[in-house]
């Protein structure tokens, strides 16, 4: 009879706890099917078709199977892929800003967290970090072009000091448009990195760290065996959402080249070019790029998880090691 | 108490109604007026007064890569749809791309509402804002012909002379304007302080539109005789590699600035040279205008009805106000260095000895050279697709003049980007 109850009771609190949240997550899926879901599936359907606007005419929506896509992978007179051209681009502005980005981020959650450092006035360096993220990055972009456009400071001083010459432009070579576009998302970006991969360091147990160190373990030692391996999640993530991010890096570039991506459209993201098709509301390519950039996000991202999480999931490997330890 | 209050709205709406009746139809309350820039929406705010009670919107977006477009076609095809108070009742548009609205349902006859173009009005702004069956809708409140706007003491100093005639004889064919370049690089000064300075005075010559019958892009000998020139002026430092409107070719206006010629008509004073008329670093006085090697025009602002306003009456006086209220124009020449779309008061000023810009200018009466030049403006050769290519086509050739690039790179991304924006346009092979 007791028995019976309690297991009434169980089956009772464990439905009605399900039913609550469901019903407290039905917001978000409603907004989430209605507002994304359906817009991304409609991007699709739409890149099927041939539909753009000529002054203020529309033309099609004519249905032409896969025929935008093959205008997007077709290769020009020097046999440049040009949607591959940007895809570098963007995938090289990501990595140019999100290196230092991730290393610095890496360093500063680990100083801000060591319980040996103790480092003071925390609360004042993480409100720093993390200013340059309340900026806009139209704005922030805007401060750049003023600051090293032909006629800005920067270009004066360093003529005055005599590192460049009159004739030097900040805006024509391609390691210097794309330098200072690595270098503003870095910017606005590591603050933010900081702050998450120090919450995830903060939530590894103190106690760890400290036996690592009676053992014997130096600080290198530690962050590679004891940190990282436990932080991985937290850096998986990191590293996924920033590069989500990084494939649709569009304001920096935008603002900074006023649009044209210079030089030589070397810093034309994947979504500049997007947006050069929005223009006469050309769908049917917009809706083509868009496909090719949900593709290949959904492949990196899949590749990243996979590669930097498998070690740590893996519960035969990390049980073959605690038995090796035991030996 | 409530009573009194329901008897007398109920008055006040009977008196309404009778006010309606009385005359025309109803006007709305909001107007709304779509532009890229303050320029109009000053002179709108000083010199015409608002009917009580009504509110002016602006809506002001930026003109660069067709922005000003875009949002205004997205209201223009929601103007059916929109609220009384939210329909758009004007906008702006420039030579650029008047065409694509004037040849449209979205713009209403100007007749319709009683105005009439004046005989006063230049020919080519009332054929610029007709359609194609000679309907117009719409009127501008200028008249563009442009000049040379050159440095005096710099010519001085290169040619010896700054007397307009006289610099004029030196400078009245492209060949005798190169040469003097080539005289302005020796003595250290630049001719131009753009890439793109010279590109109006070859491109509204063209004979021929950049877009033909068959929806084939092409160039003007027009076009490929100033990236001609440009290439040249490049390579032999005679120019700059900025563009049109960058600050490093607007600085070359302070008194320290090394420039001898700009190009542009009356706007251009207001709108491009405040740096030559800064009170500690400008240098007022120590300019004058010549015709130049070639006559030619640059823009021009047209306000346009917009179909279902239901400001007309407003859009009357409006239009009266800017063209053939002779007050107001008047001090649109007077005190805002405007070139006015009225012959009537342009040639008064012309004919004025007495009258002479010292805005900006020596004194020379300015409306004279004007006047002479807008004479010949013709409306022609115009196409929808004019902004984009115009602006495209100097953004991808920037590249070349600064060195990033060679010219054939420049020109494929040149094609590159009219087939992004121009699905239509067939590209020459």
């Amino acid at each position: 009879m007791s028995k019976k109850k309690t297991e009434e009771n169980g089956a009772l609190k464990s439905v009605s706890y399900a039913k609550w949240g469901y019903i407290f997550i039905i917001p978000f899926f409603v907004v989430y099917i209605f507002f994304t879901l359906v817009p991304q599936f409609l991007t699709i359907y739409n890149s099927f078709f041939e539909s753009y606007r000529i002054g203020l005419e529309q033309v099609g929506p004519n249905y032409v199977g896969l025929e935008n896509y093959r205008t997007l992978f077709s290769a020009d007179s020097d046999g440049i892929i040009l949607v591959l051209k940007y895809t570098f681009n963007t995938m090289w502005l990501w990595i140019l800003g999100a290196v230092p980005q991730f290393v610095i981020a890496l360093l500063l959650a680990i100083f801000f967290t060591s319980y040996r450092l103790n480092i003071k006035g925390q609360g004042f360096f993480k409100t720093v970090i993390y200013m340059p993220n309340l900026i806009m990055a139209a704005a922030f972009s805007m401060l750049f072009f003023t600051l090293f456009s032909r006629v800005g400071p920067i270009q004066a001083l360093l003529e005055e000091w005599g590192w460049i010459d009159a004739s030097f432009d900040f805006f024509s070579k391609r390691v210097t448009v794309r330098g200072m576009i690595a270098l503003m998302n870095f910017l606005m970006w590591f603050g933010n990195t900081t702050i998450v991969l120090m919450a995830g360091i903060m939530g590894i147990d103190q106690s760890l760290f400290e036996s690592a160190t009676i053992d014997g373990a130096n600080s290198v030692q530690v962050f590679f065996r004891v940190t990282m391996p436990l932080l991985m999640p937290i850096f998986v993530y990191c590293l996924i959402t920033a590069m989500i991010g990084g494939i649709q890096m569009f304001d920096v570039p935008q603002v900074l080249t006023n649009g044209k991506g210079v030089p030589n459209e070397m810093t034309r993201t994947l979504v500049m070019y997007l947006n050069g098709y929005l223009t006469n509301k050309n769908y049917g390519m917009a809706g083509a790029i868009s496909v090719f950039i949900f593709v290949i996000t959904g492949i990196l991202s899949g590749f990243v998880y996979k590669r930097l999480s498998a070690p740590y999931k893996d519960k035969t490997r990390l049980h073959r090691r605690r038995k090796g330890d035991v030996i | 108490m409530k009573k009194v209050f329901a008897i007398l709205l109920a008055c006040l709406m009977v008196l309404s109604l009778v006010a309606c009746g009385n005359g025309k139809k109803a006007q709305g309350k909001v107007f709304n007026i779509y532009a890229w820039n303050e320029e109009f929406k000053g002179f709108f705010e000083k010199y015409y007064k608002v009917p009580e009670g009504v509110t002016v919107n602006w809506i002001i977006n930026p003109s660069d890569n067709g922005v000003y477009q875009q949002k205004l076609d997205e209201a223009l095809l929601n103007q059916a749809n929109a609220s009384a108070d939210d329909k758009i009742d004007m906008f702006l548009a420039e030579a650029d791309y008047i065409g694509k609205y004037v040849d449209s349902a979205y713009t209403m006859d100007i007749t319709s509402f009683g105005f009439k173009n004046a005989d006063t009005m230049y020919e080519y702004t009332i054929k610029a804002a007709s359609d194609s069956k000679g309907v117009c809708k719409g009127v501008s409140f200028q008249c563009c012909p442009a000049a040379v706007i050159y440095r005096k003491s710099i010519a001085k100093d290169v040619l010896g002379t700054d007397v307009p005639e006289e610099v004029q004889a030196k400078i009245d064919t492209w060949e005798k304007f190169d040469d003097v370049a080539a005289q302005a690089k020796a003595k250290g000064y630049y001719m131009t302080a753009s890439f793109a300075e010279t590109f109006r005075a070859f491109s509204n010559n063209c004979t021929s539109p950049w877009v033909d019958a068959n929806g084939n892009l092409q160039f003007d000998p027009q076009i490929t005789a100033w990236m001609d020139q440009t290439e040249k002026y490049i390579k032999n430092g005679y120019t700059l590699t900025a563009g049109v409107w960058d600050a490093e070719k607007t600085n070359e206006m302070f008194k320290t600035g090394k420039t001898m010629c700009f190009f542009g008509p009356a706007w251009y004073y207001n709108f491009c040279m405040t740096n030559a008329m800064d009170p500690d670093n400008g240098c007022v006085g120590d300019w004058c205008i010549v015709k130049g090697p070639q006559a030619y025009f640059w823009g021009g602002t047209w306000l346009l009805a917009a179909t279902g306003s239901d400001n007309t009456d407003m859009l009357k006086e409006i239009f009266e106000t800017f063209t053939t209220n002779e007050d107001v124009v008047t001090k649109l020449v007077k005190d805002e260095n405007q070139y006015p779309n009225n012959t009537k008061i342009a040639q008064k000023f012309a004919d004025d000895k007495s009258y002479g810009n010292t805005a900006i200018l020596d004194g020379q009466n300015d409306i004279a050279v004007f006047a002479e030049l807008a004479k010949d403006i013709k409306w022609e050769n115009h196409t929808n697709y004019d902004q984009l290519l115009n602006e495209g086509l100097q953004n991808k050739l920037q590249e070349f003049y600064n060195g990033s690039v060679d010219k054939d790179t420049a020109m494929k991304n040149f094609y590159q980007y009219v087939k992004e924006t121009y699905p239509n346009i067939k590209l020459p092979q």
